[in-house]
């Protein structure tokens, strides 16, 4: 039998957790419950699943730890519940870790796409580890080795820290990646508040790799939070 | 201003002139048996009172009109400018620089006072502008407080709508995602009877679960409008107990229920609903806060001879004494904004607060402490056993 995808989610809301379970069972999913971190962490050890849906506040141990806890061990993709004004909390577990956050209350179809999203960037980062030497992302593709990114065949010149940008972009496509992440990740740990830096490259990359930089299709603005890059243009 | 000023100096000028007058008049009188001296003394004085009164200028005027009347009608030969013996000459001058050096002096000491005054005056004033500002600061502060507590109050209360709201949403769409795969007839695995049956069941348990929570909240803010009416009548603890137990067996399934009432209880008469109410809420967050399995203890019993004081008791985690009072407060949850936690869903942290409100309209109280053996928590509230003369529509504050 096929492998089904496995989910693990984390609420201490129980009657969210039966939607949950059988909304995403419906589609395909091996789904498990834990109401808090600790409930969590066990779990995972012993279940391995694919991809982890945590809310924010929780007992005992809440999503953030859970977040910080899990990136310790393991890749997984982890996809945020949080509610309209708890901002600050989501951008810290996006920072600490999470891939991506689905703000409440929500309907199953945007719960499943994102679903659908991490499971897909999960394959893709598992994919380029075995080979380093291309990245490939929609009608984007990046040689490591001369350096060179071509858009839909076309070559584009970028400068180095603009192709270190697309490139750590190109391997996160799908996720959301925070202001603080991609200036620590390309820039280094010291230029984490340096956001001015991050908007003026963000906006040279659209200007060379979007058809329209106006209307961004590769690397979209997330209100907040920062960026997300899509291979799929939209 | 200025010309006020003016004319007080004018005014002084006056009064030293005509007081010297006055006073060479009176003492005229007494003709040639005066002594010099007691003149020149005289004199002195009405100078230092004109300094006192209007300053230098007038007081050298007083001085020098002094002088003139002292030379005319005391001095030999009276009636002329002239003196004619040098000891006589030596007591003119030394009237005149007196009176006007005292004149100085004196007038001197009244602008020491002024100053001293206005000084006094501004500092009052200095004093007065720092009280309001510290006034307003407060007020500042106070209306922050304020407003930060509103927007606590918001968030939980937007949590608390948004939370049944998520599952229902989250049901809905589900139901509707089912439904259109199976219109379109897609391959994907469909919803079985039993999970939609589930998924409407969710609906409509969080429909009731917000319903109970507006419920709640037009009971507090009824509570805190002090518009609270209480039916009081007269009824036994038990049976209030019963009722209470009852509507909570659903919640106390998993834990042991035990009810110590003492036997010769006397009747209560108050408002049986709303003391049920509070017996419910407690059993509630017993069952709540404290592992399956464990005991819950419900007991009454008299408190000297007008009051019954019953408690609800759980096994649980118990709550820390910084703690005890908060957790009357609306909306406050230990699970949540305190340190207490059991891995279980919480309450709407209304329960205690409308309990308190309840009680106190009976003139009662309620309060937290340690379960036996210092485990676990004990609420105890009281109720006055009350009598017919009572006021039958009781007002809260």
């Amino acid at each position: 039998m096929e492998h089904r995808p496995r989910i693990l989610v984390v609420d201490d809301e129980p009657q969210l957790t039966r939607v949950l379970r059988t909304g995403l069972s419906s589609h395909g999913y091996e789904v498990r419950i834990a109401a808090d971190g600790i409930a969590a962490l066990e779990t995972f050890g012993d279940w391995h699943p694919d991809l982890v849906v945590t809310d924010l506040a929780m007992p005992e141990m809440d999503g953030l730890e859970l977040c910080r806890r899990l990136r310790e061990i393991s890749s997984v993709p982890i996809l945020v519940l949080s509610a309209r004004g708890e901002e600050k909390t989501k951008v810290a577990a996006l920072d600490l870790g999470a891939d991506d956050y689905v703000t409440k209350p929500f309907g199953i179809e945007e719960l499943l796409a994102r679903v659908r999203v991490g499971l897909r960037r999960a394959r893709t980062d598992a994919a380029t580890e075995r080979l380093e030497t291309v990245v490939e992302a929609g009608a984007l593709r990046a040689d490591l080795e001369s350096r060179t990114v071509t858009v839909r065949e076309r070559e584009v010149r970028l400068t180095p820290k603009e192709f270190d940008l697309l490139i750590h972009f190109m391997r996160h496509a799908g996720k959301v990646l925070t202001h603080r992440s991609l200036l620590a990740a390309v820039w280094g740990g010291d230029y984490v508040e340096q956001n001015e830096y991050l908007r003026v490259f963000v906006g040279q990359l659209r200007k060379k790799i979007e058809t329209d930089p106006a209307a961004p299709r590769f690397i979209v603005t997330e209100p907040w939070v920062g960026y997300r890059f899509n291979a799929e243009e939209g | 201003m200025a010309k006020a000023v003016v004319w007080k100096q004018v005014l002084g000028y006056i009064v030293a002139v005509i007081v010297i007058a006055a006073a060479t008049a009176v003492l005229q009188v007494f003709g040639g048996h005066i002594n010099p001296t007691t003149v020149a003394l005289a004199f002195l004085l009405i100078v230092l009172f004109v300094a006192a009164a209007w300053g230098s200028k007038p007081a050298v005027l007083a001085a020098l009109a002094g002088g003139i009347s002292f030379n005319i009608f005391f001095l030999p030969p009276v009636g002329t400018l002239h003196i004619s013996e040098p000891e006589d000459w030596i007591a003119f001058l030394s009237f005149l620089v007196t009176g006007i050096t005292a004149g100085q002096l004196s007038a001197r000491a009244r602008r020491r006072a002024e100053e001293a005054n206005s000084a006094r005056r501004e500092t009052e004033n200095l004093y007065r502008e720092l009280q309001d500002t510290f006034e307003q600061a407060s007020q500042a502060k106070a209306i922050k407080q304020s407003e930060r507590l509103k927007s606590a109050l918001l968030d939980a209360v937007t949590h608390d709508l948004r939370t049944p709201l998520t599952s229902i949403k989250a049901s809905v769409t589900t139901l509707l995602d089912d439904r259109r795969a199976r219109l379109s007839a897609e391959e994907t695995t469909h919803l079985d009877e039993a999970e939609r049956t589930e998924m409407l069941e969710v609906i409509d348990e969080e429909s009731d679960r917000l319903d109970r929570f507006i419920s709640g909240m037009m009971e507090l803010a009824r509570i805190d409008a002090g518009e609270m009416q209480l039916r009081r009548d007269w009824g036994s603890i038990e049976e209030i107990v019963t009722e209470a137990l009852a509507r909570a067996q659903p919640l106390t399934k998993n834990h042991a229920v035990e009810v110590k009432i003492e036997s010769d209880l006397p009747s209560v008469r108050v408002d049986g609903r709303a003391v049920s109410e509070v017996v419910y809420s407690l059993v509630d967050n017993a069952a709540k806060y404290s592992p399956s399995g464990t005991r819950i203890c419900i007991s009454a019993q008299r408190s000297g001879d007008e009051v019954i004081q019953m408690s609800v008791e759980d096994q649980g985690k118990g709550i820390g004494v910084e703690l005890r009072d908060r957790v009357f407060d609306k909306f406050f949850r230990a699970t949540r904004d305190g340190d207490v936690s059991t891995g279980r869903v919480s309450g709407n942290g209304m329960g205690l607060a409308i309990a308190k409100g309840i009680v106190e309209a009976h003139d009662g109280t309620i309060g937290i402490e340690s379960g036996t053996g210092g485990n676990g928590t004990r609420v105890i509230f009281t109720l006055p056993i009350g009598d017919d003369d009572a006021v039958p529509v009781l007002k809260t504050a």
